[in-house]
């Protein structure tokens, strides 16, 4: 067994577990604290997938800027942790747990014939450096790039205006 | 010396169930999108596992596209819980009916 692999498969463990808190805790806030641990775990195993510069990202933007972002509103809003209310539809679970377990089944066992797959691409294999996937991204997309600023800009927009508060007098536009 | 696509499609998977159980189980309505993006990153590890098997970086650049969409996503989603919060005082899903004002 190679040490990447002994390495991918220690951060896919971490990123599990923390990733089990996550859904398992009540409190909003340490469920926040555990994804984030998640996202760093599943950053060095990008880092072992050759792609340090998605590592990077996931870590500069998934845990340092949305999270951040998810913490904040959390915070704002004051919540308190998710009281036990009597349920009213008692099945839904059950259903819920048994579709996430036939799915997680059926997928896995599609993982079993992924070692079929080989380099089909003619392409050389990715290596760590950054240079050529920026050659890429700003040739061949080029313009999905520029059309996902334009989104960007789109859900800034969005964001304002569902976050502003109406002042009552002035007729909304 | 090289990550086996296995691996990473069954870390993949396990993730993918466990915030598929956390958007179907959970009802805060921070968690549920929690839990929605903890999916959209399975779905990136599968993505660059695959694209790592196959060469080139055709897999890296779809996966910077769906982290950049990931952060429109939550910027809005976020905008929402907060206008729904000053509506309702709540984000408990079992207690907006948000299609019945």
């Amino acid at each position: 067994m190679n040490a990447a692999r002994l390495i991918f498969d220690l951060a896919g463990a971490v990123a599990f577990v923390f990733a089990a808190v996550m859904v398992v805790h009540r409190n909003p806030i340490k469920s926040l604290l555990a994804i984030v641990v998640s996202f760093f775990a599943l950053a060095a195993g990008f880092v072992l997938l050759s792609a340090p510069f998605l590592a990077a990202i996931q870590v500069i933007v998934y845990a340092g800027a949305i999270l951040v972002l998810f913490l904040f509103v959390t915070m704002l809003l004051n919540l308190q942790t998710e009281e036990e209310t009597a349920d009213r539809r008692p099945f839904q679970k059950l259903f819920a747990l048994v579709g996430i377990v036939a799915l997680a089944a059926i997928l896995l066992s599609d993982v079993r014939r992924s070692g079929e797959i080989t380099g089909t691409s003619g392409q050389p294999p990715a290596t760590g450096a950054v240079e050529p996937l920026a050659r890429a991204l700003f040739s061949q997309a080029a313009l999905p790039f520029e059309a996902v600023s334009v989104l960007l800009l789109a859900s800034l927009t969005g964001a304002y205006v569902l976050m502003r508060r109406e002042r009552s007098g002035s007729a909304a536009p | 010396m090289s990550v086996p696509l296995t691996d990473v499609l069954v870390v993949s998977v396990a993730l993918f169930a466990l915030g598929l159980a956390g958007a179907l189980l959970r009802r805060n309505a921070i968690t549920i999108f929690l839990s929605i993006e903890l999916m959209l990153n399975a779905a990136n590890l599968a993505i660059v596992g695959f694209g790592a098997k196959v060469g080139g970086y055709q897999g890296q650049i779809v996966v910077f596209f769906a982290i950049v969409v990931a952060a429109a996503e939550a910027a809005v989603g976020l905008a929402i819980f907060v206008a729904v919060f000053r509506h309702h005082e709540t984000i408990d899903v079992n207690k907006i009916n948000l299609l019945k004002w």
